[in-house]
């Protein structure tokens, strides 16, 4: 099932929800897509003024624009989502989950969806590691109905 | 306004992270290197880079994944390696998304790892019987202590 | 070639506006490189949590993360320049207090700007041109007496001005409506020169400013091409005898606006633009037109009217209009609404861009509309303070121009 990250540029939601056969919906694949796709120059993402443009999909012309352009990546990546695994403490984020009012629309469209969603935080040590990695092994498996790997 | 020609088309970049204790970024090199035919691979300081057509990168990863699975993490990158737009050379400093991943392998990457070793231990049935806990985020796991683990602890106490 | 101005850019949503190539071209074209200072992700959070300012959003950490590198020397640039987008309150915030804290601790110039995905190289161009010439021309701008004979030419939007000065001491002007660009140029150089009663070869050195520098500066084979925020500053402080210490410079302009915070005649943080014509001089022009009197009389009738007399709904230039045409519907006084045209135009520069600099005393304002006495006013009103107004004051570009431009006559 393709499963959005949040963050969405984390390596080790990537990494889990992929390792237990999963898709991940990361942020590198709107940027891939844009990187890979003939157009204007503009670095250095190749995300040109259009994107905000597109963003108006997700959020009015009165939002700020830069909003609208990470919008423009994450919006289609939602309305795919059939799940969402969610760290609701992932202060240290930057560039594409660097906007806290991006983010924190992006959490609410989620929430909208009415998707599986499994809310975690960072394990802050071995034993939260255990709860973690656990949780989110056990939440995908429950999404194939059930069993482990 | 300038006409952008992409290179690289159709192909995926996957960044391989390993924070292990007994394989260096070397060493998955080198296997990158024996079971790649004809992918880009690229060492960097926390791993490697590899690209090339989503088929034989996801085969490649599979395989580097083996060598320690526990410790190695994968993860897509949106740009091909050494691209200049992202390039520390060229921007005068980290891109932010670094700064994401530094945080990410230096401070919470340990304890996933902890996290993987000790599921690794439970057999099917223990891993079915986990319940979430109500309310609250994450599993609830019984007072398990993996073997490595005691024998640290023993380890420690023998010193 | 010499080598490029590094300019630091402290920015949150420029690369997802799409316009972070806008910056680039816009730092490429003066010859400067930005770039983005380098940290450690130890340095983003010591920093931001000893800066205090208590932000939700990543990059704006990264932003003041990035701002203490520079000012505690950890990071060497040249100049600084701070963008996020517009209407975004939370980079607004840390955009203006990075603004401020870089400006009192350190000695680089900082531009501040906020953008939207429609902002082009082109509107940066200015605001990069100066802020490489305060980085890179330290020693012309030191300049503060004119030498041998010069002139200056000030081509703006709405008028094109010629100064020829000889000696410390200002003895042509002349002044035209812009038509056509080079005409225009050539015809108010004609006037300030026959006014001078000097021939053209007995000017020893030139200096453009202006929308039309470009253009005229290579008609007219000018030594020196300059933006107008550093020779509005230098010509400001020049004619009002400011050339130590700190002041403002406002000049409220027929198509932008600019307000200066200068100190020692060096411009250290700028804002320029003018969201739309309701602040700028067209709205009094129009306003004048409305009344029957020429824009000359605006300023004097405004003095005898009363602003709080006419509800103004609006800034914009149109709706603004409609207030005033209203107002006198209902037999308000033409006075009272000399005296709202004025105070609508003084508030929303006050509020939309004197925000936006730290304002340091005396105030100058400068400029065709500080002719106007009711603005003057209403700008002293707004920011409790006596605003001076310099002789000359009309042709500050051209001055400025003219006096920065003698340092090329021994070749400095």
């Amino acid at each position: 099932m393709k499963i959005f990250l949040y963050p969405a540029t984390s390596l080790i939601l990537s990494d889990l929800v992929e390792r237990w056969g999963h898709e991940p919906l990361s942020a590198a694949l709107p940027i891939r897509e844009r990187i890979q796709t003939a157009g204007f120059e503009s670095p250095p993402l190749q995300i040109t003024p259009d994107d905000p443009k597109r963003g108006l999909r997700y959020a009015a012309v009165e939002v700020p624009s830069g909003i609208r352009g990470r919008m423009a990546l994450y919006g289609p990546l939602i309305e795919e989502a059939e799940a969402a695994v969610i760290i609701t403490d992932a202060d240290l984020a930057f560039g594409c989950m660097g906007c806290a009012r991006t983010n924190e629309l992006i959490l609410y469209l989620i929430r909208e969806r009415e998707i599986p969603v499994l809310d975690l935080t960072y394990p802050k040590n071995e034993e939260e590691g255990v709860v973690f990695v656990g949780a989110i092994r056990k939440f995908l498996a429950d999404l194939n109905g059930g069993g482990g790997e | 306004m300038n006409p952008y020609v992409p290179a690289f088309i159709g192909t995926v970049t996957k960044y391989v992270f390993i924070e292990s204790p007994e394989y260096t970024p070397s060493d998955l090199a080198l296997r990158a290197y024996e079971v790649s035919e004809g992918l880009m691979i690229k060492e960097t300081c926390f791993g490697l880079q590899v690209t090339g057509s989503p088929d034989e990168v996801g085969r490649v990863v599979t395989s580097l994944r083996s060598i320690d699975p526990n410790h190695i993490f994968v993860k897509d990158r949106g740009f091909p390696p050494g691209d200049p737009r992202r390039c520390r050379a060229n921007l005068g400093g980290a891109r932010p998304g670094y700064y994401g991943h530094e945080f990410e392998v230096s401070s919470v990457i340990p304890y996933v790892s902890h996290g993987l070793e000790v599921l690794e231990g439970m057999d099917e049935k223990e891993f079915s019987e986990l319940e979430m806990m109500p309310g609250k985020p994450g599993l609830r796991i019984p007072d398990v202590l993996d073997v490595k683990r005691l024998k640290e602890l023993m380890d420690a106490e023998e010193l | 070639m010499t080598t490029p101005v590094r300019i630091a850019q402290l920015s949150c949503g420029s690369e997802y506006s799409g316009i972070q190539k806008e910056i680039n071209d816009a730092a490429a074209a003066v010859n400067a490189e930005v770039f983005f200072p380098d940290l450690t992700l130890a340095d983003i959070r010591r920093s931001y949590g000893e800066f205090g300012l208590d932000v939700r959003s990543g990059d704006l950490k990264l932003q003041i993360a990035r701002a203490k590198a520079l000012v505690e020397g950890r990071v060497d640039a040249d100049a600084v320049f701070i963008a996020t987008c517009f209407r975004c309150a939370e980079g607004a915030i840390v955009r203006n207090e990075l603004r401020r804290y870089i400006l009192h601790n350190s000695q680089l110039p900082v531009v501040s700007y906020s953008f939207t995905e429609r902002t082009t190289s082109g509107t940066l161009l200015t605001r990069m041109e100066a802020l490489t010439t305060i980085a890179r021309r330290r020693a012309l701008l030191a300049r503060e007496v004119q030498e041998g004979t010069t002139l200056g030419v000030d081509s703006g939007s709405s008028t094109t001005k010629a100064v020829v000065m000889k000696d410390n001491e200002i003895i042509g002007t002349g002044w035209l409506p812009t038509i056509e660009v080079l005409k225009s140029a050539d015809d108010a150089i004609d006037i300030a020169l026959k006014e001078a009663g000097i021939e053209r070869d007995a000017v020893e050195a030139v200096g453009t400013t202006g929308y039309g520098r470009f253009l005229v500066g290579s008609h007219i084979g000018a030594d020196l091409v300059q933006e107008e925020l550093t020779t509005n500053s230098k010509g400001a402080v020049y004619l009002a005898d400011r050339q130590r210490g700190d002041s403002t410079v406002i000049d409220i302009g027929g198509m932008d606006n600019k307000a200066i915070s200068v100190s020692d005649g060096i411009p250290g943080t700028f804002t320029m633009g003018g969201i739309c014509a309701g602040a700028s001089g067209r709205f009094l022009e129009m306003t004048a037109k409305r009344l029957g009197i020429a824009i000359t009389e605006l300023g004097p009738l405004a003095m005898k009217g009363l602003s709080e007399n006419v509800p103004m709904n609006s800034y914009c230039i149109v709706f603004g209009t409609q207030s005033l045409v209203n107002a006198l519907a209902t037999g308000t006084s033409p006075e009272d609404v000399a005296a709202a045209a004025c105070h609508s135009v003084a508030e929303q520069v006050f509020e939309q861009q004197l925000q936006e600099i730290d304002i340091r005393e005396p105030v100058i304002m400068v400029g065709g509309t500080s002719l106007i006495e009711g603005l003057v006013y209403a700008m002293g009103q707004l920011l409790q303070t006596e605003v001076l107004v310099p002789p000359h004051s009309q042709y500050i570009g051209a001055v400025g121009s003219a006096l920065l431009a003698s340092g090329f006559i021994r070749g400095e």
